[in-house]
């Protein structure tokens, strides 16, 4: 299939080679034209805008930072399009942000589809993201192939808007998860008990997760090295909360997690792992570290 | 003095009566043009207009969106006022939407203050309200006689946007101790104790409060009637938590009470009053 990618940064990068290595012909665009040339040297065509990365091609998809830049590139690629384009969003932004931006480029005539990921640098190098779509059933059809290259667990959630909506409750889930794990070492440590111990016991019983697993052994080892930035957590927890303000949802685990978080970026731990909430609640009980 | 006024609500409509009866000549522009019936004032077609006949104009609006609209939107004040007039707005924003409106003001030459206030509707009506002021002190002292007419306490807080930063402190502590309030009188009522009989005594000892006075009445009377409507409070948290947000500073508490009010909306009872708070707790 001819793709067009925008947004090169440390997921974009990874996942627009895996759709060149699946056979596809792909045009790249990003903003600084350096990060374009590994894609070049692996056979990728350059285009000189987002329109250009449209113009020509059956599917675009763009991985950049934050909504207004999704909806920035997005009308570029309105402007380039041939009738029957499909675009893809995989950045995280804000479930009505994504369904305003639906809205825009239906009334161009492309059709949009959000398509979040979760799994990280890791999971984009490997091919095994999970990717949560939201949009047309055809849309999402049509991506389909390009998605088999980038991921493994690929979900068309709902309508337009529903991927991010699937995204933020992982965010809800993996932040809070984070931040449990975080209290139960830091109470097992205050008590003088082995936290390696008690993580090992839990494995074996209801309280196992992914989570106590990976960033459990990785908060025992200290490795504060991301992975997943704090900061970049505090703005997914951003987005629920800011959802949850507008919808009138209760959410007090939320709340206080995304405090943790605000916290940690407030402190200079924003580059970090999320595991550095860790040292958030060591600090504010007094444990040295 | 030549004054206009924008946003005649429960909060904009006292207050501008007040200035008008202190004799000055007085504009007004109304986006429902029926909420101006019955005040002497000259009605202009629109803010631009307004602007372009008055040394000072006061705006109490709701939204950020809505004064940034009024002040630089198409025919907003902007294409009208004069270089050396001063916008004195009252309405509570969030404080870097109140820097940039000044910001771009100021390369016209136009003042701006922000001036958001404290004390409610009857505080509005008696011309009691706290008033908390940020901008130029140069500007504040020319606009200070205007001010006096419409409160008591009027504070120089610091440079354009502080007076919008201490609204948002201010809001956290009050909305807060009314969540506080609300808590403490239903466990008194969980607990089979008169709510009456408590409130009267915590009065007169360390927790006596003016929230507790006042929210605290109402929530024994269980009048939920708005005095302001909590959905203001709710709006007025989404921008305590951005700014918190914004500086990385953690606010636990607000966050939680962030919660309580976003309950309450999901509820319908935004139209009510904040003491509403009391009705979540009662709904598990």
């Amino acid at each position: 299939m001819k793709i067009g990618f925008i947004g090169l940064g440390i997921m974009g990068r990874p996942m627009a080679l895996n759709l060149i290595k699946g056979g596809h012909e792909v045009t790249v665009w990003a903003r600084r034209a350096e990060s374009m040339q590994p894609l070049l040297a692996a056979g990728a065509r350059a285009a000189a805008s987002p329109a250009d990365a449209a113009r020509g091609n059956e599917l675009v998809i763009s991985m950049v930072a934050d909504a207004p830049d999704v909806a920035e590139v997005m009308r570029g690629v309105a402007s380039g399009a041939e009738p029957g384009l499909v675009a893809v969003d995989m950045s995280t932004i804000a479930p009505g942000a994504a369904r305003r931006i639906g809205e825009e480029l239906a009334a161009a005539g492309v059709d949009f589809i959000d398509a979040p990921v979760s799994g990280g640098e890791v999971g984009a190098i490997a091919g095994t993201l999970s990717i949560m779509a939201g949009g047309s059933q055809a849309g999402f059809a049509k991506a389909s192939p390009a998605f088999a290259c980038m991921g493994k667990n690929i979900i068309h959630v709902g309508e337009s808007g529903a991927g991010q909506v699937a995204k933020a409750a992982n965010q809800i889930v993996t932040g809070m998860g984070v931040l449990a794990v975080a209290e139960a070492l830091a109470f097992a440590s205050k008590n003088g008990v082995d936290g390696a111990k008690v993580r090992e016991a839990l494995l074996g019983g209801f309280a196992y997760s992914r989570i106590l697993e990976n960033h459990g052994q990785r908060m025992l080892d200290r490795n504060f090295k991301p992975g997943f930035k704090s900061w970049m957590h505090e703005k997914d927890l951003n987005i629920v909360m800011q959802t949850a303000h507008e919808l009138g949802l209760c959410l007090p685990g939320s709340a206080a997690t995304a405090q943790m978080f605000n916290a940690m970026v407030g402190s200079g731990h924003g580059e970090e792992d999320s595991i550095a909430v860790l040292k958030l609640l060591e600090k504010l009980s007094g444990q040295a570290s | 003095m030549k004054v206009g006024f924008i946003g005649l609500g429960v909060m904009g409509r006292p207050m501008a009566l007040h200035l008008q009866r202190a004799g000055h000549e007085f504009f007004v522009w109304a986006r429902r043009p029926e909420s101006a019936a019955g005040l002497p004032a000259t009605i202009c077609a629109t803010p631009a207009e307004l602007g372009r006949q008055c040394e000072v104009v006061f705006t109490v609006i709701t939204s950020s969106a809505d004064v940034e609209g009024v002040a630089l939107g198409e025919n907003g004040l902007i294409a009208g006022m004069e270089e050396g007039s001063v916008l004195v707005d009252c309405s509570t924003i969030a404080p870097d939407v109140a820097r940039r409106i000044a910001a771009t003001l100021g390369e016209r030459g136009i003042h701006m203050l922000d001036a958001p206030v404290s004390g409610g509707a009857q505080g509005a009506i008696d011309a009691t309200l706290a008033i908390m002021a940020g901008g130029e002190a140069a500007v504040l002292d020319r606009v200070r006689p205007l001010l006096e007419c419409l409160g008591k306490r009027i504070v120089h807080v610091g440079p354009n946007g502080a007076g919008q930063v201490a609204k948002a402190c201010n809001q956290m502590i009050m909305v807060a101790a009314i969540q506080a309030a609300a808590e403490a009188m239903r466990l008194a009522a969980a607990s089979g104790v008169d709510c009456g009989k408590v409130r009267e005594a915590l009065a007169g000892g360390s927790a006596a409060s003016r929230v507790l006075d006042v929210m605290g009445e109402r929530m024994v009377r269980r009048d939920f009637a708005a005095g302001i409507e909590a959905r203001l409070h709710h709006k007025d948290f989404g921008l305590v938590l951005e700014a918190a947000r914004q500086s990385g500073v953690p606010v636990p508490l607000a966050a939680v009470v962030g919660q309580q009010l976003n309950a309450l909306m999901a509820q319908g009872w935004g139209r009510d009053d904040t003491a509403s708070l009391l009705r979540v707790l009662e709904l598990p």
